[in-house]
């Protein structure tokens, strides 16, 4: 019998090796991986699938008679955490792909999304391992590296609260069913993220509108951002197998989604609903300043709207906006630049 | 203070720049495909002795 509280999470901040078919992961060594809480409390089940011959004739009857191995139906796992620089680095850094590290201390990482015509990996993304643990050692109670995990989305949210809470990420991780038990791996101590929080936001321009200062100064009040790679499935022949059961052996990205919503205090002259009527585009910048060592830009290259629509948040009359983003022939669709005193992520 | 440089490798695989290492001079060449690469090898330097005078 265990708490749940003495799970531990570790996962590769650097690049495990990629997935050779049939589906063979080369794990991260202790020393790409760190080690940190989560606000998710559960751990990553494992979910091998029997399958029956119930729909098969011949035997007399229509029930079924036998068992068969079918395959590890992982779910996905979320990492749920207070947005840090080091954590919005890897989440960043592995949902989309083309990382550039320069920096000797702190480090700076400017990632934009790959694309599947340059990118050395097709549509397949950096892998990392994900170690979880209880009681690890002679009489654990769990222990185990999974390998093969890819990010399959991440959502950003800020909100107008105080704390950690008003600035939160959130990773929804995939694996391909492939672990090894004991993980053979200890972790470290656990990190303490530089984390930031909405009061930190240094830079809020949407499509020409200055949030932070000026006449919409104070209008700001929340923001979620997602991303989601829509990861097609990853059976196939040769994709591997895991105590007899079928495994994943590749997440290839299927049509990539990139949303913002945000919400604004309507006000006299608020240009939101037109530049939604006149198509107006724009960039989009977010930046988190925590110190010279700790910060992140979101840059949104070219930003319109779809949605402008009037409501009411806690009593105050506020828009509500769905900005399309759209994918610019020059800068892309978005490049995001985190400084950190964390090296080696997705390296 | 001047910023850090870095080796992008064209999409093709045929073309290595060095590149200022900021978002607003990356930005294009990694949309484009451009992705970051080790330094590459420079040539041996080869400190000539000067000649005796006689």
């Amino acid at each position: 019998m265990a708490n749940v509280n003495e799970l531990m999470n570790g996962w590769g901040f650097g690049r495990q090796g990629t997935i050779t078919s049939p589906s063979i992961s080369t794990p991260n060594t202790a020393a790409t991986i760190w080690r940190h809480t989560n606000l998710n409390t559960k751990p990553w089940a494992k979910v091998p699938v029997n399958e029956d011959d119930r729909a098969e004739i011949g035997k007399g009857h229509e029930f079924p008679t036998q068992l068969f191995k079918s395959h590890y139906n992982m779910p996905t796992y979320e990492i749920s955490k207070y947005a840090s620089s080091e954590f919005l680095a890897w989440a960043m850094a592995f949902s989309l792909g083309n990382v550039v590290l320069t920096g000797t201390g702190p480090y700076t990482y400017v990632v934009v999304p790959a694309l599947g015509a340059t990118n050395p990996t097709g549509l397949e993304l950096p892998y990392f391992s994900f170690v979880q643990q209880i009681r690890p050692g002679g009489s654990a109670v769990l222990d185990e590296i999974l390998l093969g995990c890819a990010i399959k989305g991440w959502k950003l949210s800020i909100k107008n609260s105080p704390g950690r809470a008003s600035a939160m990420c959130s990773v929804e991780c995939v694996t391909t069913g492939q672990y090894t038990s004991p993980s053979a791996i200890t972790l470290p101590a656990v990190a303490t993220p530089h984390e930031f929080n909405a009061g930190m936001i240094s830079a809020l321009t949407v499509n020409g509108v200055n949030y932070l200062t000026g006449g919409s100064g104070k209008q700001f009040v929340s923001m979620d951002a997602s991303w989601e790679n829509n990861f097609r499935p990853g059976f196939f022949p040769g994709s591997g197998t895991q105590d007899g059961y079928q495994i994943q052996g590749r997440f290839e990205w299927g049509d990539r989604a990139f949303a913002i919503q945000f919400v604004v205090r309507v006000q006299s002259g608020s240009t939101e609903y037109a530049n939604l009527i006149n198509q107006t585009t724009g960039t989009a910048t977010i930046t988190f300043t925590r110190d010279v060592n700790n910060s992140f830009t979101m840059t949104i290259q070219k930003m319109g709207f779809n949605v402008v629509e009037l409501g009411n948040t806690d009593g105050i009359a506020t828009l509500q906006i769905t900005g399309v983003q759209l994918y610019d022939p020059t800068n892309g669709l978005l490049t995001v630049t985190v400084v950190t005193p964390q090296n080696g992520i997705c390296q | 203070m001047a910023a850090q440089l870095v080796f992008l490798e064209s999409p093709q695989g045929d073309e290595i720049k060095e590149v200022a290492a900021t978002a607003e001079a990356l930005s294009p060449l990694l949309a484009a495909g451009w992705h970051q690469v080790p330094a590459p090898a420079k040539h041996e330097t080869v400190v000539m002795a000067p000649k005796e005078e006689k």
